[in-house]
């Protein structure tokens, strides 16, 4: 067949074909539903795998570039429209969150297991270490420092809120959020540098934390700064243990990518460490949450605080522990 | 081969074609995008600064928006484009054509952190010196790549000029190329389209702006028009 015979043919399919790209990208509200009536009655798929064959007729028969490049275009765009992701549905989130984020957590019982004894066994290391040496503080926090958390959790000083010098829960809330969940997510990029960037954020975290908690004890000034910490401290901790985890399993990709490829194993382990990123982005909200509104309550005798904190722990623990056990959504992660 | 062209095949069988974008204009991307999120902070930090210390925190909400969560959200709801690349006519796709996921488009963007060490993006700079795609470490790890937008192709307008058929039977490459001419021709002074019709003396049996008037009808008849 002649080109020009072809196109004539073929002429008002692809122009329709154009009219429903553009109507697919368009900003008008109708556009766009008329597309999504289209697609919805599988009429676009059908569409495009035509384009496909005419486009492969148009490069076999040899035709001119220009129609190719019109077919090809036509074709790249169709193909972006018709393989966009879904928009996320409600119980996909839900089931992430109750089942595929614990499971995953699970699934990485190594790398989790590494981050967690990093994390907790440097904080409990310099927390003993202070207890037995006080004057070892001087040597992880210059003076200015020390007095500004000292006047935090300051007994004898009469607070309107615990944790902080002065602002409103809601700007604290703010500053949690950005403060907190960059950590988070810089604890779990830093892991594609083989592991190193984790492990020294997840060290240096545990120190740091470890540091002020075993300094405001040593000095008597627990009582305040452990009710302060305990509620919202389950779900903070434990989300930088999962995100230095979720780093350490992508630098174990990098080192040792085992029968796979560098590239392959890399690419595997982003999209796990992406989930379980997801994952630490929402208990560090919640963590955020607690802290701002919770934690800094003056009023509340420390049990009361002690108490919501350990059942925190336990639920949370639970929930990693046990969530998505029961086949739930299997296989169909978030 | 030194070309930044990848192919991928697709499952209806035909091979997109994605150009890769090199560092130079993806920086330029990003510092429009720089732009356009400061310009957001300033405007914001404005408005919250009446609203005083809880301002504060509302703008530490926005930062963290601005900062994380924007290119993640342009990239995916608006076609693998934020701001900065819709100018630089950018793209950020799967490395099999299809756009990005959420899952990619969170994995690339948050290890921008590692990108951005030491200094100045400097990580993914070598990165993406090194890699035939262009690739930073998040490209790389993410399964995506920054292609240029493809630009709908003009339709077909050949001169309309009536169909002359050719003196002598010719293979179809030399076919295709009078083609090419002649829906090229446009983009081409009238010099130049001269100079090029008169390189066919034998075939034209013509000068200038005839001969020209007769490769116009050559490939009318090549096209299959009568």
């Amino acid at each position: 067949m002649k080109q020009e015979a072809f196109q004539a043919r073929h002429e008002q399919e692809w122009l329709g074909f154009e009219r429903w790209l553009n109507a697919h990208v368009g900003r008008r509200a109708q556009d766009r539903k008329l597309a999504e009536e289209i697609i919805a009655a599988g009429q676009f798929p059908l569409a495009l795998r035509r384009l496909c064959q005419q486009l492969s007729l148009a490069e076999r028969r040899q035709y001119s570039t220009l129609l190719i490049d019109r077919l090809r275009s036509l074709a790249q765009r169709g193909h972006q429209a018709l393989y966009k992701p879904a928009p996320p549905r409600l119980h996909h989130v839900t089931e992430f969150f109750s089942a595929s984020f614990p499971r995953l957590v699970r699934e990485q019982w190594r790398a989790m297991s590494v981050s967690a004894a990093l994390f907790f066994l440097s904080m409990l290391a310099v927390v003993l270490m202070l207890q037995l040496r006080p004057e070892l503080i001087h040597s992880l926090f210059d003076p200015q420092q020390i007095a500004e958390f000292e006047s935090m959790y300051d007994p004898a000083r009469v607070v309107e809120r615990l944790g902080r010098n002065e602002g409103t829960d809601l700007q604290m809330f703010g500053f949690y959020i950005f403060n907190n969940i960059s950590i988070g997510f810089r604890t779990f990029a830093s892991g594609l540098l083989a592991g190193i960037g984790s492990i020294f954020v997840l060290v240096m975290n545990g120190t740091i934390i470890g540091g002020v908690a075993g300094h405001l004890t040593a000095i008597g000034y627990g009582e305040p700064f452990w009710g302060f910490v305990a509620g919202h401290s389950a779900p903070e901790l434990l989300a930088i243990v999962i995100s230095g985890g979720a780093g350490l399993q992508i630098g174990m990709a990098l080192v040792a990518p085992g029968r796979r490829s560098r590239t392959r194993a890399l690419a595997e382990a982003g999209v796990i460490g992406a989930k379980l990123v997801l994952g630490v982005f929402a208990m560090l909200v919640l963590a955020a949450f607690i802290e701002a509104y919770w934690s800094s309550i003056v009023w509340l005798p420390p049990i009361v605080k002690y108490g919501v904190g350990a059942l925190m722990w336990a639920l949370i623990l639970m929930w990693l522990w046990r969530g998505g056990r029961n086949g739930v959504g299997r296989g169909a992660g978030g | 081969m030194i070309d930044t062209l990848r192919v991928a095949e697709t499952p209806e069988g035909i091979f997109l074609q994605m150009r890769a974008a090199g560092a130079l204009p993806r920086a330029c991307a990003w510092a429009l995008d720089f732009l356009i999120r400061c310009a957001a902070l300033f405007t914001l930090a404005g408005m919250f600064a009446m609203l005083g210390t809880s301002g504060t925190g509302l703008y530490l909400l926005a930062l963290f928006v601005v900062f994380w969560i924007y290119p993640i959200a342009f990239e995916v709801l608006f076609d693998g484009q934020t701001p900065g690349k819709m100018i630089m006519k950018l793209r950020v796709v799967t490395a099999n054509g299809t756009p990005v996921s959420w899952i990619a488009s969170i994995v690339r963007n948050l290890l921008r952190a590692v990108d951005m060490l030491p200094i100045a993006y400097g990580f993914g700079l070598t990165a993406s010196l090194i890699d035939p795609h262009g690739r930073r470490l998040g490209d790389l790890v993410a399964g995506t790549l920054v292609v240029y937008a493809d630009v709908p192709a003009p339709v077909n307008a050949l001169p309309n000029v009536p169909a002359l058929p050719s003196p002598i039977p010719l293979p179809m490459a030399e076919r295709a190329a009078i083609i090419e001419f002649s829906e090229r021709s446009a983009r081409l002074t009238p010099e130049r389209q001269e100079e090029l019709a008169d390189l066919l003396p034998a075939l034209t049996d013509a000068r200038q702006a005839n001969a020209v008037r007769r490769l116009h009808g050559l490939a009318a008849s090549f096209l299959g028009r009568t």
